[in-house]
């Protein structure tokens, strides 16, 4: 492998407002390899990559782009450099086919008349699929109708078609599944052969392992290290990345499960769910996890009233709950953290307080008048317990990081003081820092007597937080264990084959 | 700069009250004063308050011009038959609750969306005047017999546009329902993801924007005497430029009711200072659309420049 | 990984129920009503369509870059001024002894000007397309009222009279203008990348603008393409009235149903041409059915709203079960 920087970032400084979000951040990357780039959110990746894009124009430092100084950078101006980025954001239009979101602005002409040669296009995008991904999606399907993973699939391909140089892909894998993904880094690893410089920003540090040559690691806006990941491991760089040791990530379970509070009884749903039976306990955290459509999330839903179970009962503190009602759900004290935070948990434009007493207003009210002072005073309560980062409650949502904004999610149940609370992928695109808070919190509801359900797909996540795990497969809960009688092998064993492998060994004999 | 951007709406109405004191001395008086509230402001401050409340909630009413109407037929025709004003006034604003009714059945209950709701609303109520007037032929009270209460003196109309106006400004800012309105309008998968009844809210918002419609319609007919159909249909445009005008105020473009207040002022102002100016008629519509569009683009520009 | 073919389905239930509605309001009239199905009746249908169906091309251009949501998107609610100030400024022309080729050129070119100040409006100074187009046509009503003193402008030349005569085939000029506009603007729309292109950017205007696509001039166009179709249904309604009559604004709600309507014929359920004109086509027909059953006009209006709501509520009723 050449030694030659295809990219050079130096000392690149930029602060938005008066705070700093990169204080002489530096990389560089190496023709031909895989580049690595992780930290905590907030720690200024973001910025660093709209830096790249010529989104943002640094206060200070340099880009260097194939060993040329190119200040004033825009993205017209990197991507004609060859610099392509796949943003985390879904970037498709959700009404166009597969095949004219990869050739928009390039589209086939019929014998170079404005005439778009649609046979031409929708074969050029078959191929173009099963080549570089090995994957048939019908050129014809509309992109509102395709998996998200699917969608980043074409949007890759997209990026790829436009043969760039240097691609940079943003946290890729956050909506695929493992073989998905597996398709994906074999693409990546083809690339790298044929030449692409990569850098590849994610969360995942096994992916990381998997992928980069080298890897950088930012904190506080600056880069404390880079490494080769094949060389330190993965507890090494999560040590860089915090200040703090990770061995106290989970707290301790402290909490006894009591009398049982929501009690469910043979739920059906069509084919998502059959006959599901489960009881959380007072003071209780039961985690429930399964493959994507294997039931969990359904079942989470189907609890909060946001679907009609076709049977079954859900019974709250011994009484009925109305099916198929959030209206109900909320009034007698189920809350529900939802796994989309940006649609579903909060609002952008509101602010802090607006956003965490919209469950509980009436708690803030007399004599049909809002209690102002009441509500701020409660809400900064909360900003202080959980130790929400913000410039106070009326500061809009849109100004905090995604870890804020999800302790503002569950200081919303928090302040209803809902005695169930349903978690949905609690800590997805949330860092390390507030991950720990957030766990923490959980565990104290559970101790004021809450009960919680986790729904995760992160297994190590699960066991550490939860008391009790429930393993769904095909809409039915195959196994109910505590979770300290259970290992990361049976467990993963469970999720992906409804079996445990002694069950599984029992059948062969 | 950026207060120039963010208050190009009340600067535009200071600079335009300020021209207009300069050039129409007739401008700066009492009785100016009166008659720019009396035939400008009271009744389109209503109907786009009710507007704002929609708007706020993240819809559209395209048909409240239609409860205007409604309301004022259901008084006048009541009135010509001898019915007591009180209940006339109450038939009157029954309709145009129906009319609000009909509007939260379809957005609500149907998700059909706003835009299109309302404007079927629009469409059915334009049948139901032209059926119920031969076509479209005002009904007038009888001039020969005064009815002592009869209508509303011009104070006590002033009186019911200012208890109306307070009265939502109060719902909205100080009450729950006001919060969850704003909820709704910015994030509805949020408000329903909290708890929050949907259907229950819409249904309210157009109550209460269908309401002061119709109390509009009510002291609109009372002062012309006379209800003509389909004249709802004018304060439309002007109920969404100035709601629309209203939320250059706010940094996050929220609809408001203070902001709308301050767009149907700069409407008023607009029309009657022109009007005082002598400006002919004909060029008075072209004169204003001007003024409109120039607060736009100094609001607008300055926004896109901020982000 | 499977296609969610499920949403497939609903979609083309969706847009076979619409085309169900639309077949049933034909069927009934052609049962209920004498010659409602005759040659002469369907090219009256056509000829009674053109006027609508121009400004609602336009406006179907501005939807569909707007992104469909008319509130927040693109709308463009001086078509309906436009087009009275198209028919004004033609008839003044040819009142003050003015060729057809002369009036023709002002009116197109009046058409452009108010096209650039919307398409200036919304792209260069970011006004919300709902407001600037508001304003626009407030100016340019105004304008016309300026023009005409808000009175009947009577005007008379081969031109306007040609348009009004029936034309090859025995079919009115003006349904054939109908027709062929719809032709090209289909080929414009549909098959170009221009549309192809202008759809991606109201879809989704980020992805467009990463893309490097030219958002901004696209917009831009597409007030453009609006004020020129409206000032060339301006020249129509010349031909109608002869002359120049005040009341077009009147024209507006009708034309915005019909493009929102015109959504559900769709695959997509985008703004497209087919679909808006087909949506005309619907709209004309049941006045046209009524005038020929009877029934009083008054009704006209009522039934349409009832219709277009049945039409959305059903499109958005089995939507809804076929993703629940």
């Amino acid at each position: 492998m050449s030694n030659v920087s295809v990219l050079a970032l130096k000392g690149i400084y930029k602060s938005f407002g008066g705070v700093e979000a990169l204080s002489g951040a530096s990389l560089s990357l190496e023709r031909g390899s895989v580049h690595g780039l992780v930290g905590q959110n907030g720690a200024g990746k973001s910025t660093l990559v709209k830096v790249l894009a010529g989104i943002h124009q640094p206060d200070g430092g340099t880009i260097e782009i194939g060993g040329h100084d190119t200040p004033h950078l825009t993205p017209h101006r990197a991507e004609s450099l060859g610099i392509h980025f796949i943003h985390q954001d879904r970037l498709l239009a959700p009404t166009l086919t597969v095949a004219e979101s990869l050739y928009l602005g390039a589209e086939p002409r019929w014998f170079g008349l404005p005439i778009i040669d649609r046979q031409r296009l929708r074969r050029d995008a078959r191929d173009v699929l099963q080549r570089v991904f090995e994957i048939d999606i019908s050129p014809d399907a509309l992109v509102r109708d395709l998996s998200t993973a699917e969608q980043k699939i074409v949007q890759i391909t997209r990026a790829l078609l436009q043969n760039p140089r240097i691609l940079v892909l943003d946290e890729p894998t956050t909506a695929l599944v493992r073989s998905e993904a597996e398709h994906l880094f074999s693409a990546i690893d083809r690339l790298k052969a044929e030449g692409l410089s990569i850098l590849y920003i994610s969360h995942y540090l096994n992916e990381i392992e998997r992928l980069c040559d080298k890897v950088t690691v930012l904190r506080n806006g600056k880069d404390v290290g880079t490494v080769s990941p094949r060389e330190v491991p993965a507890a090494g760089i999560v040590a860089m990345m915090i200040d703090r040791k990770v061995d106290a990530l989970f707290p301790k379970r402290t909490s006894v499960a009591g009398d049982p509070v929501l009690e469910v009884r043979g739920l059906s749903r069509d084919k998502e769910l059959s006959d599901v039976s489960l009881t959380l306990r007072k003071g209780e955290v039961v985690g429930i996890t399964g493959l994507v459509g294997s039931g969990t999330k359904a079942f989470a839903r189907t609890l909060f009233g946001l679907m009609s179970p076709t049977s079954g009962e859900i019974l709250l503190h011994g009484e009925r709950l109305k099916p198929g009602s959030t209206v109900a759900a909320v009034a007698r004290g189920i809350g529900l953290v939802p796994e989309d935070r940006r649609n579903h948990g909060i609002s952008l434009d509101l602010t802090v307080r607006e956003n965490a007493t919209l469950a509980s207003l009436s708690r803030f009210t007399r004599k049909l008048a809002l209690l102002f002072a009441k509500e701020r005073a409660a809400v900064g309560d909360f900003i202080d317990r959980l130790g929400i980062k913000t410039r106070g409650p009326e500061a809009l949502l849109r100004n905090l990081s995604g870890g804020n904004q999800q302790k503002v999610v569950l200081s919303k149940w928090l302040i209803h003081g809902s005695d169930v609370v349903i978690l949905d992928e609690p800590t997805v695109g949330v860092d390390v820092g507030a991950k720990v808070d957030i766990y923490r919190e959980i565990r104290a509801l559970a101790d004021s007597g809450a009960a919680i359900l986790v729904v995760s797909s992160d297994l190590l996540e699960l066991t550490g937080i939860s008391d009790r795990v429930a393993v769904f497969f095909r809409g039915r809960i195959v196994a109910e264990r505590q979770a300290s009688n259970l290992n990361q092998d049976d467990l993963l064993q469970l999720v992906t084959t409804g079996q445990t492998a002694e069950k599984i060994r029992n059948a062969a004999e | 700069m950026t207060i120039v951007y963010r208050f190009g709406l009340v600067i535009a109405l200071l600079a335009l009250v300020v021209v207009f004191s300069l050039f129409a001395p007739a401008f700066l008086s009492v009785a100016n004063f009166q008659s720019i509230l009396f035939n400008h402001f009271a009744i389109l401050s209503l109907v786009a308050v009710g507007m704002t409340l929609v708007v706020a909630s993240g819809g559209i009413d395209l048909s409240i011009g239609t409860a205007v109407d409604m309301a004022s037929l259901g008084y006048i025709l009541l009135l010509a038959q001898d019915v007591p004003p009180a209940e006339a006034i109450a038939a009157g604003l029954l309709l145009a609750l129906l009319v609000g009714v009909f509007n939260a059945g379809l957005i609500a209950t149907l998700e059909i969306p706003p835009f299109l709701a309302t404007l079927g609303t629009l469409f059915i109520g334009q049948s139901i005047q032209q059926l119920a007037t031969d076509g479209g032929v005002p009904v007038y009270l009888i001039a020969g017999a005064p009815r002592p209460i009869f209508g509303l003196v011009d104070s006590a109309r002033l009186w019911l546009v200012a208890v109306s106006l307070v009265a939502t400004f109060a719902v909205m800012t100080y009450s729950p329902f006001g919060r969850k309105v704003l909820a709704f309008g910015i994030g509805p998968q949020v408000a329903r993801y909290s708890g929050l009844s949907t259907k229950t809210l819409t249904l309210k918002v157009f109550l209460l924007s269908s309401l002061l419609a119709g109390v509009a319609g009510i002291i609109l007919s009372s002062s012309v005497k006379s209800y003509a159909p389909l004249s709802g249909n004018a304060y439309l445009m002007d109920a969404i430029g100035a709601t629309f005008l209203g939320t250059t105020l706010n940094a996050t473009g929220r609809a408001s009711i203070i902001g709308t207040l301050v767009g149907v002022l700069l409407l008023s102002v607009v029309k009657n200072g022109l009007l005082l100016l002598g400006v002919s008629f004909y060029w008075q519509q072209v004169v204003s659309g001007t003024l409109i569009f120039l607060v736009l683009a100094v609001s607008f520009s300055g926004k896109s420049a901020a982000h | 990984m499977p296609l969610n073919r499920q949403s497939f389905s609903s979609a083309t239930l969706v847009r076979l129920s619409a085309y169900g509605a639309f077949v049933i309001v034909i069927l009934v009239f052609a049962v209920e009503a004498r010659g409602f199905l005759s040659f002469i009746n369907i090219a009256n249908v056509l000829q009674q369509s053109a006027i609508a169906g121009l400004l609602a091309f336009g406006l179907t251009l501005v939807v569909l870059g707007g992104g469909g949501n008319v509130v927040t998107g693109g709308i463009d609610l001086s078509v309906a001024a436009t087009l009275g100030l198209g028919a004004a400024v033609y008839a003044t022309l040819i009142a003050q002894g003015q060729s057809d080729l002369v009036a023709v050129g002002a009116t197109l070119a009046v058409g452009v000007l108010v096209g650039i100040a919307n398409g200036l409006a919304v792209v260069r100074l970011h006004i919300l397309p709902l407001l600037a187009t508001l304003a626009v046509g407030k100016i340019v009503s105004g304008l016309e009222f300026v023009l005409t003193q808000n009175s009947v402008v009577t005007a008379t030349s081969p031109g306007l009279t040609w348009l009004a005569e029936i034309g090859p085939l025995d079919v009115p000029i003006m349904a054939w203008a109908l027709v062929i506009a719809t032709v090209a603007l289909l080929l414009l729309v549909q098959v170009s990348p221009f549309g192809l292109r202008l759809h991606a950017v109201g879809a989704h205007p980020e992805a467009a603008r990463a893309y490097g696509l030219p958002v901004g001039p696209l917009l831009f166009l597409s007030y453009v393409f609006s004020g020129l179709l409206s000032a060339a249904a301006g020249i129509l309604l010349a031909a109608l009235l002869s002359g120049s009559s005040p009341g077009a604004s009147e024209m507006l709600l009708p034309v915005v149903l019909a493009v929102l309507l015109g959504v559900v014929f769709s695959r997509r359920l985008v703004p497209t041409i087919g679909g808006t004109f087909l949506a005309v086509l619907f709209i004309s027909i049941l006045g046209n059915g009524f005038q020929l059953l009877n029934i009083s006009s008054y009704w006209v209006n009522g039934v349409e709203g009832v219709l277009i709501l049945f039409v959305v509520a059903w499109t958005t009723l089995s939507q809804r079960e076929a993703h629940a």
